[in-house]
Formats: structure tokens, sequence, C-alpha cells
């Protein structure tokens, strides 16, 4: 990861009335290209909608540690 | 890292633990996922230059878009493996620019040039089956979640660039004459390429962190019939020879060579008559083949060139 990238998570849904997904993620140096490569990336589907979070912006709730957001390597790649 | 030992993660995989995080991992574990994660990516990428390089020869501007579109996916999937490899602690730059191009870990067949639209299309047929047929497995059995979640989009997606391949290699079948001929001659090649692709077979390999983790299900030599037995149906049925035939008894394939088998990368020609050892093998993948320097040179050719325009 360059200088100055963040990790973007992705979410998408298929249909209106879906949950959001975590289908992936992405890096990139602000939310626009990481939207762009979000859309990019995940094209596996026709989306209803897409969404893309930084995941130092993840605030996890009854797990400090891991598994999903803030586990070491993470913390130290962000 | 875990607080069990490596037999206790292997019980617990066996039984359908997921692991989630280095925080569930032995370190014998993270070191497996890490070489499986790094061929998955290696591979992904170094198929988007050497498909590249016969997207030239497309037919006409909507093949160009469906090849170049296929070439978008498998950046896409290598981005998967490589992000995934970021959370372990493994640097992503390093990988790709640092690297020296004879460390990349893609099969000895993308260190090949594809020279012709009847190549790349072959490619499809045979090399993305070898793809859906590996990750597949990955993805039922894959005891880290992560990656199970990650190949979801990969299934979906290799599926469609072996449709291309094989509705592509119909096409050119029918139309007959020199169109087959260029199929066969692709085939001629990319068969035993692909036969090898699935690695030693399993009474020289003993011992299997990745089968013993649940990091993959089934042993190199399952996969492998796995991929006959698309492959050489779909090759019966366009009429192109391979040496290989379904045994009625069994309706297991049985190839008609000895395997492995030494190959002459200029002429691309398979030397039947010079069967060899794995360690031969192995001699050659690592020698890597004619592209194996460009292909990597491709990739990294513009590297900096938009980061010194930015900066200026």
């Amino acid at each position: 990861m360059s200088d100055g990238d963040r990790l973007w998570e992705v979410f998408a849904r298929r249909k209106r009335a879906d949950h959001f997904e975590h289908i992936g993620c992405v890096e990139a140096p602000n939310s626009d290209l990481g939207r762009v490569y979000a859309w990019q990336t995940y094209d596996e589907a026709k989306w209803f909608e897409m969404i893309v979070v930084p995941r130092d912006a993840f605030h996890p709730v009854n797990r400090p540690e891991q598994p999903f957001t803030l586990h070491p390597s993470a913390e130290a790649l962000t | 890292m875990a607080g069990f030992t490596d037999d206790e993660l292997m019980r617990k995989v066996q039984e359908g633990f997921i692991v989630e995080s280095e925080a569930d991992m032995t370190e014998t574990y993270k070191k497996a996922l890490i070489t499986q994660l790094t061929v998955q990516g290696d591979t992904e990428l170094m198929s988007a230059p050497a498909y590249y390089m016969a997207t030239k020869d497309a037919p006409s501007t909507n093949t160009m878009v469906s090849a170049t579109a296929i070439i978008q996916d498998e950046m896409g999937h290598a981005n998967i493996a490589y992000r995934l490899l970021e959370d372990l602690g493994v640097d992503r730059d390093e990988l790709l620019y640092e690297r020296p191009p004879e460390k990349f870990k893609n099969p000895y067949g993308f260190d090949q040039p594809l020279v012709n639209w009847a190549e790349l299309v072959t490619a499809n047929g045979l090399y993305d089956r070898a793809g859906i047929t590996l990750l597949g497995d990955v993805l039922r059995h894959t005891s880290y979640g992560p990656l199970k979640r990650g190949l979801v989009k990969v299934g979906m997606e290799e599926n469609f660039h072996l449709r291309h391949g094989e509705v592509w290699m119909k096409r050119l079948c029918e139309a007959g004459g020199e169109a087959r001929d260029m199929v066969q001659a692709a085939v001629d090649w990319m068969f035993p390429m692909g036969v090898e692709w699935f690695g030693m077979p399993d009474e020289k390999k003993h011992h299997n962190a990745q089968l013993d983790f649940k990091l993959k299900g089934m042993t190199n030599d399952q996969l492998r019939q796995t991929w006959l037995k698309a492959v050489v149906p779909l090759c019966d049925e366009l009429s192109i020879e391979v040496p290989a035939h379904v045994d009625p008894a069994t309706e297991e394939v049985e190839l008609e060579f000895e395997f492995p088998v030494q190959y002459d990368p200029d002429t691309k020609r398979w030397l039947f008559d010079e069967p060899i050892t794995w360690d031969q093998v192995w001699a050659r993948w690592r020698a890597r083949g004619p592209m194996n320097e460009q292909f990597v040179d491709w990739m990294r050719v513009s590297r900096y060139s938009v980061e010194e325009l930015l900066e200026a």
C-alpha cells in the first residue's frame, strides 16, 4: 500500500430490501478513488446499492481486538 | 497467534472451525496460508499480461471488450488475494514491485507467450478451468473465513471466462480449416501444461499442510482428475485430439503419455519421448518460461510515471 492510502471496506446489496453484505476491500488515497475502485473491482453483480467505509472508522463493540477490523497487522497498516 | 498447537488447530478446522484472523492461527497455519495466497494472487496477476498479449489479436471491437473485461477481472482477483496477504502483515508493494520476476509463484503456463486469438480462447477454456477447479475447491473447503468470502466473486467471474473460452473454441472448430487447426495447435501444447498445473502426484507428496489445515479439500491428483474429466470430454466433443481418454470401466481419465515429460518452450512442443523426473520439472519451472521477465515488466513499467507527474 502506498503512503497516504487508506483501506476502504466495501458493502453492497443486490436488491432494495436486501441487507448490506461485506463484499471486499480496496485501498485508495481518498473516498472518490475508493468509490471508483470499489465499483470497478466488485462488478460481479448489478448492485442496487454500494457503499465504502474507511476501515479506521470501524468501532468494534464487543470484540475490541478481532476478528474483523482492528487486529494487530491491520492496525499497523492504517 | 493462537493459544493452541498445530495438532489442536488441525483437529478444530477438520471439525468445522473457521479461522478469522491471525489471533486464531498457529505459525505453521499462517505460513501455509501465505504461500497459498501468494500462488493465488501471482497466478491471477500474471494471467493478465499473458491474456493482454493475445488480446491484440482480437477479431473485433466486441471481442476485444470481452477479452479486456477478462483481464480486468483477473487483476481484481489478484487484488483480493494480495489484500488478504496485507492483513497477514505481507507488504504488497514489495511483493509486486521489488520481487525478482523469477520469484513470482504463477504456474509455468503463464510464463509462455499467447500469440493469437485461438491461443487466448484455449487458455480461457483450459487454464481458467484449472482456476475454477482449484479455487472452487478452496471456496468449498477453506478454513479461512476471509478467503471463503472473497472467492464468491472470483468464482462467478471465472465461470464467465470459461464460457468465453469454450464458446469460442467451439466456434473456431465449427468454422473448420485453419481456424480449427489453430485450436488443435493451441491444445497440443496447453493440454499437457494443464495436466502439469496441478503439481506433483499424491504418491510423491507425503505431507501437506494445506490439506491438514483445510486450506484446500482435494489432493493434487483429485483436482487433476476433476480438470481432466471436464477438458477431455470438451475436446472429444470438438473433435480436438488430446493424449488422454475416458476409461469407460472406471469413468476416470487416463493419460496416454508418460507423465511428466520435457517441454521445449522455443518450439512450444512437448517431448513425449522424453519422460523426466519431478526434480527435472521443478528445475524447468525454476528456470522460468520465456515471457516471465517481460510479463512482470509490463505490470511494472508505468508504476512511478504518474506519481512523478503529480509531484512535478
